[in-house]
């Protein structure tokens, strides 16, 4: 019974080693993993525009998914893959436009509406009493 | 005053989603107008020779995305060859993740335009030009940039009113 005990802890700690082996040699990279399903995630496809790029098999985003694992596993930041998108498709392809002075009406409208409409409600109950 | 506040909420409201109707989202302003075009290297279809963006200086170009496997290029093919019978311009198609194969069968049936046809079989220069749907038609300057971008077939309307007075804008420029 004992020599299979130590049979089994030595197939155990094999392959763990083999594991930790592969981890070690950056085989897979969890970080880099989550990065690219992060990005195609938040991008549109130009071709299907209701669907991210995760979502689409449009053949354009397949090339595009392809393109960016491939800046992805080059070491490239979300940054420079997002500029990398924009310069090419506009910031139309980001499902989260940036916020810029031709944004500006997306991302501040909504805050005005809310204020103009809390003002006129707060008007009619209150100050009209 | 009670009344027309919401009067007034509902007016602005609704031009702004008339607009949007009459907007087609499938157009997107390509962000390269106005610059430079990313500089190639593409085989040329059928001799295999390397080309560069050298051939667009000197002269107004467009580059007409095109493949045998799409519909509306075939649309569009008359106003393409209309063009380069008028022979003022420079006429380049990008063939666009076709076969060989396939491209020249479709120009031996329908007659080609161009004049240089660059081979991109994996899309990936078109992937520069932020090409997304196949036909697309560039114009660009005797400088090599980039003025204007066709996305889908050209329609007679598009190509008399809009393309051709452009070209000829351009062309006098110096």
């Amino acid at each position: 019974m004992k020599k299979i005990n130590f049979f089994l802890l030595f197939i155990f700690i094999y392959n763990f080693l083999f594991s930790m082996n592969a981890i070690g040699e950056g085989k897979y990279n969890f970080e880099k993993e989550n990065l690219y399903k992060q990005i195609i995630s938040e991008t549109r496809c130009m071709v299907c525009q209701n669907q991210n790029l995760a979502e689409s098999e449009a053949p354009l985003a397949i090339d595009l998914k392809n393109k960016i694992k491939k800046m992805v596993m080059e070491g490239k930041t979300e940054t420079e893959i997002k500029i990398f998108l924009i310069e090419r498709y506009s910031s139309y392809i980001l499902y989260k436009p940036p916020f810029s002075s031709q944004n500006i009406i997306l991302w501040l409208g909504p805050l005005i509406f809310l204020l103009v409409l809390s003002y006129i409600l707060f008007r009619n109950l209150y100050l009209k009493k | 005053m009670r009344i027309s506040f919401p009067i007034i909420i509902f007016i602005v409201i609704f031009i702004i989603l008339t607009f949007g109707i009459y907007n087609n989202p499938k157009i997107v302003r390509s962000p390269l107008i106005g610059k430079q075009i990313p500089s190639f290297e593409l085989e040329e279809l059928n001799t295999g020779k390397i080309i560069n963006q050298d051939i667009i200086y000197g002269k107004v170009s467009i580059i007409n995305v095109w493949a045998s496997w799409c519909i509306e290029c075939l649309k569009e093919h008359k106003y393409i060859s209309d063009l380069s019978k008028k022979n003022f311009i420079n006429i380049y198609g990008l063939n666009y993740k076709d076969l060989k194969n396939d491209a020249n069968g479709w120009l031996n049936i329908h007659g080609n335009p161009y004049q240089i046809i660059l081979y991109d079989d994996l899309g990936e220069y078109a992937m520069n030009l932020g090409v997304y749907g196949v036909p697309e038609t560039f114009l660009i300057d005797k400088k090599g940039i980039i003025r204007q971008k066709y996305i889908g077939a050209l329609s007679e309307e598009v190509y008399y009113k809009e393309l051709l007075p452009m070209i000829e804008r351009i062309n006098e420029e110096n």
